[in-house]
């Protein structure tokens, strides 16, 4: 055998050992060709494509693994986008509810006279419970579809709720 | 079915469609289109990948290796006939075609 066949047969060996699990069947395919090839230039010229195009693959099959790895991760990205968009979403709505709760509330005092002299349950059912009652209703509205929002007014309704007890707690025990 | 139809794509399906139903070597085709190896096999990988392609061993004779086959499926011969490079009429196609079908 020439050396320039050995070399042939070499580095179709050498791709054949090195090639991964999918590409194992063309390498042998190559390979064996070899044995058909009368010409040993030929031959040689044969191995250098044949390395060539199984180097192609491999970079094929790297670069497919590398963009499946990023598209995994990209959707993942997404998805906790989303979530954190649901999250915020929610606190938003709830300030919103809360802000025209109190601006309710204030209204009352000028719209409603009556209001004044009806004492606080009049402030805290529009301020207070009317808006907690809301949050609670959304909460549980929300809870199976849109999880991420439904925590996000839950947790502006609890930090809300809170705040009045606190102060009410304090304006009692001054 | 997509696959980048170059002018070497063409080459080696026109080289199937000369005997659709025959198995050939890899050497052979080679020979027969003029492609490199290097050129070839990626092409062949492909195909087979897209399923417009089957393989097979050929049983080996006493003391050689056995050989890979291959020989165009039914979609594949279907695909071939539709975008082949020598149509009918023995017009053919520009060297320079490239078009990604779908």
């Amino acid at each position: 055998m020439s050396s320039l066949r050995r070399l042939a047969y070499g580095l179709l060996r050498a791709v054949l050992r090195h090639s991964r699990t999918e590409n194992e069947e063309w390498a042998r395919a190559m390979l064996h060709e070899l044995d058909f090839i009368e010409n040993d230039w030929a031959a040689l010229w044969w191995a250098l494509g044949c390395t060539t195009a199984m180097w192609r693959q491999s970079a094929r099959g790297v670069r497919r693994w590398f963009s499946k790895q990023g598209s995994k991760k990209e959707a993942g990205m997404n998805e906790g986008g989303k979530k954190a968009l649901g999250f915020v979403s929610g606190i938003g709505l709830a300030a919103a509810v809360g802000a025209i709760g109190v601006g309710l509330w204030l209204l009352s005092f000028s719209l409603i006279p009556a209001a004044r002299a009806g004492g606080q349950w009049v402030h805290l059912t529009v301020g207070v419970f009317l808006p907690e009652t809301i949050f609670v209703v959304a909460t549980i509205l929300l809870w199976r579809k849109r999880r991420p929002m439904a925590l996000g007014i839950m947790l502006f309704g609890a930090a809300a709720g809170v705040h009045v007890l606190m102060h009410f707690a304090k304006h009692w025990r001054g | 079915m997509k696959i980048r139809l170059s002018p070497q794509t063409l080459l080696v399906l026109d080289a199937f469609l000369h005997s659709p139903a025959d198995w050939k070597y890899g050497y052979d085709i080679s020979r027969n289109t003029g492609l490199k190896s290097g050129t070839l096999y990626p092409i062949l990988i492909r195909m087979a990948e897209r399923e417009m392609l089957e393989t097979s061993w050929e049983n080996s004779e006493e003391g050689r290796p056995p050989r890979h086959l291959y020989r165009l499926t039914a979609e594949g011969a279907r695909f071939a006939r539709e975008h082949r490079l020598a149509p009918a009429k023995g017009a053919l196609r520009p060297a320079s075609i490239q078009e990604v079908n779908g």
